[in-house]
């Protein structure tokens, strides 16, 4: 094994979650010396995409003191050998790419401009994420335009100013007081005089009171908020912004969407062409390889020749698991993959971290067939999606013995197998709820089972296999504002990476704050993540045969 | 004759460990170089083009190194991706470059599409005094593995246009690889981000 302690290093990155990867992108062109290492044998992290064989080792090795964990071991469950109507068929195990943090990307980004503007957009495929859907029961429901089934039905959120209009259960005052508060959420920074007196109270509440929009037409414009809590405890605060974004990001890419996701895997895949970027800039990477202690370097380490003073702290010395110790200038990495310094002690698996932290459900299943139905094309001349959005407002998945008073609702992220995640005649269901346990798995299994009811397919699809787990991430619906903090000289966190549904531009800025600190503060602002093509060595000399 | 940019591509991967001339056999191929000094992985460069004719049709080759992720063999899933051939290459004067070939060709095929095609070259066809595996060797475990095996130099250019010539024939004979191929332009349900479409949001287009 080549030996790695040989080099003083500038940055040890510790970890391939998206956080690091993206700080190893933007110190591709800096003449760093990077050394990236992951404890896992694969590239990701938190945010990674496993084939099935890869899903199933995960969930057999079950680690319980991750925040991201298995929900009880062995978790997966192979269900099209369940049902007796057809025989079982064999997946195949590596046509697939399940990823364990999806999250669609708002056209308007701040990631999306740094993907651009670093050039490795070129290296990634981006789909269309189209309808957003909200499951309606039965006896609730009228006619109309819907999906029809036994239990309920979806209800496709409009999809613009022309849907809403032409909607015929919408009365005439409704639409008026809908056109209204669009307008205004346009540009709602601008008029805080309307809604900043509302700013902590719940959204539903802004709506009814400043606009006059009923609780039967708010269900809407909450789906777009993705907001993992239930309406009563998400503030207007937390809403407007984002629908203002879901607004903002409509058409940029095309018509008829304003959401993109990333082919094979989302940000599993974003991460490993950030980390291949790094190394072709000379960044060296090592895998299957965690860190297991930091302490200070030895004192004849501080003084490195050809280390320019950009940073006054001592070196720090990293232990690798394989016990090979190496200098480094700068250790970057989230609680997770970092130990503190030797000499103190960690109490329990608690992360020092100020911000807030709460349990999310999870579930990944694949379905026996397409679900076309859901993923239909947006706009005239639009791309056909290879995404949706399937949003459980609270009260539709209550059991009649339940009355829960602050239910969070359930959101289904549907992928096509265009996303590269399945074989084609399938699908994915990315299933979400912020209730921890046996309850929060319950819930899931409820609501995909009524997804697919609702869809009336016949044959009904059903489940091929499906992975449950749990994410323990900072809290998302209580606005805490993250950054990275450096704890002790030379030490970079990272927060964990939220569990939103959609890319928090937060992370951006996180990895920001590492750069600067990195490359020190006189470099210009603008060289973050703006680089020009690399010159690509052509030879059209045609070789002809 | 078309543009060059409108040009069927063909994405084609070097893999192997780490001093076996991947780097000095795409340096002599596009640019017919050779550095005998330089012996460290090259750095800044993510890929070489190169414009091949086979039967008077001309493709566009896009050559992929490993920028040093081979060394402690962490290439990515995602590298593999689209891929249309694989060069497996190791060095002929180091038996255990030669022992380490079953465990990429293990890599190549849990990553690579099915149907893949892979071609085996042995490097170093001129250190004759150095050499540790034989023709018959190299032949043998290539053919296991379904692919086809050259010798090269990159420093005399022997052969070293042998291995690409034969692997792009073997990919544009297979009708099944090919309708992956892709000219520009032609992304599927891709999205063109770079492009942003003139429709963009005005007012309240919900």
């Amino acid at each position: 094994m080549d030996s790695l302690s040989g080099t003083f290093w500038d940055v040890v990155i510790a970890g391939t979650g998206l956080q690091q990867s993206l700080l190893a992108l933007s110190l591709s062109r800096s003449g760093k010396k990077v050394l990236h290492a992951d404890k896992n044998r694969y590239y990701g992290g938190f945010e990674a995409a496993f084939t099935l064989q890869e899903a199933e080792e995960w969930l057999n090795k079950g680690d319980e003191d991750s925040p991201l964990r298995p929900f009880r071991k062995a978790s997966s469950v192979p269900q099209a050998s369940l049902d007796g109507s057809n025989k079982a068929p064999k997946l195949s195990a590596r046509a697939y790419s399940l990823a364990l943090s999806p999250q669609l990307l708002y056209a308007r980004s701040s990631l999306l401009q740094a993907l651009i503007s670093s050039k490795v957009y070129r290296q990634l495929e981006f789909l269309a994420v189209g309808s957003w859907w909200i499951y309606v029961p039965r006896d609730r429901s009228e006619t109309g335009e819907a999906l029809t089934s036994s239990h309920g039905e979806l209800k496709k959120v409009p999809n613009g100013r022309e849907d809403i209009f032409s909607d015929d259960l919408i009365d005439l005052r409704s639409k008026r007081s809908l056109m209204k508060f669009l307008k205004f959420v346009a540009d709602y920074e601008n008029m805080s005089e309307v809604w900043s007196d509302y700013a902590s109270i719940p959204f539903s509440e802004f709506l009814r009171s400043r606009f006059g929009i009923s609780m039967s037409l708010q269900a809407p414009l909450l789906a777009l908020t993705l907001s993992p809590v239930s309406p009563s405890e998400t503030p207007t605060s937390f809403a407007l912004p984002r629908i203002a974004r879901h607004l903002r990001s409509m058409g940029v890419f095309g018509p008829g969407f304003g959401a993109v996701l990333p082919k094979w895997g989302g940000g599993a895949e974003i991460a490993q062409v950030a980390c291949r970027a790094c190394a072709v800039g000379g960044g060296v990477y090592v895998l299957d390889e965690g860190i297991s202690d930091v302490s200070n370097a030895p004192a004849d380490q501080g003084e490195m020749p050809g280390q320019v003073g950009s940073s006054a702290h001592h070196p720090v010395a990293v232990t690798l698991s394989s016990g090979e110790t190496v200098n480094t200038l700068w250790l970057v990495g989230s609680p997770d993959d970092i130990p503190k310094k030797s000499g103190t002690t960690r109490s329990g698996n608690e992360p020092e971290s100020p911000t807030r932290e709460e349990v999310t459900s999870k579930s990944i299943s694949i379905v026996s067939s397409p679900l076309t139905g859901l993923f239909p094309q947006t706009a005239e001349a639009g791309p056909v999606p290879a995404g949706a959005v399937v949003v459980f407002p609270p009260e539709t998945l209550l059991t009649e013995e339940k009355v829960a008073e602050n239910q969070p609702p359930v959101y289904i992220m549907v992928h096509s197998s265009d996303s590269g995640e399945c074989p084609s005649g399938q699908c994915i269901l990315y299933s979400s709820v912020f209730i921890s346990g046996d309850e929060g798995q319950a819930t899931l299994d409820l609501a995909v089972n009524r997804l697919l009811s609702s869809l009336g397919e016949d044959p009904k699809s059903c489940l091929l296999w499906s992975m449950r787990y749990s994410q323990q991430g900072p809290s998302l619906h209580s606005g805490v504002v993250s950054s990275c903090e450096e704890r002790s000289p030379g030490q970079i966190f990272f927060p964990r990476s939220s569990n939103g549904l959609a890319f928090d531009d937060e992370l951006l800025n996180n990895v920001k704050c590492a750069y600067e600190k990195i490359v020190g503060s006189d470099n210009e602002d603008s060289s973050f993540m703006a680089f020009s093509d690399r010159e690509v060595p052509t030879s059209y000399m045609s070789d002809e045969e | 004759m078309p543009s060059d940019e409108s040009l069927p591509t063909l994405k084609i991967l070097l893999i192997g460990p780490s001093g076996a001339g991947k780097s000095a056999l795409l340096l002599r191929y596009c640019d017919d170089l050779f550095d005998s000094e330089s012996s460290t992985a090259t750095i800044g460069v993510d890929f070489r083009l190169k414009k091949l004719s086979v039967r008077g049709t001309p493709y566009r080759l896009n050559l992929l190194d490993t920028a040093g992720q081979e060394r402690f063999r962490t290439l990515s899933h995602s590298y593999y991706r689209g891929a249309h051939g694989i060069l497996l290459m190791f060095d002929m004067t180091n038996r255990e470059s030669f022992l380490s070939m079953g465990r990429w060709y293990d890599e190549a095929e849990t990553n690579a599409l099915p149907g893949v095609v892979t071609y085996l070259v042995g490097g170093k066809l001129d250190c004759h005094d150095f050499r540790v595996v034989s023709t018959e060797e190299g032949e043998a475990l290539a053919q296991q593995h379904g692919s086809r095996y050259c010798e090269v130099s990159s420093k005399t250019r022997e052969n070293i246009r042998r291995p690409f010539v034969e692997l792009v024939h073997e990919i544009v004979n297979n009708p099944s690889l090919m309708q992956m191929v892709k000219r520009p332009g032609e992304g599927g349900r891709s999205l063109d981000v770079k492009r942003e479409d003139p429709y963009i949001f005005n007012g309240c287009n919900c």
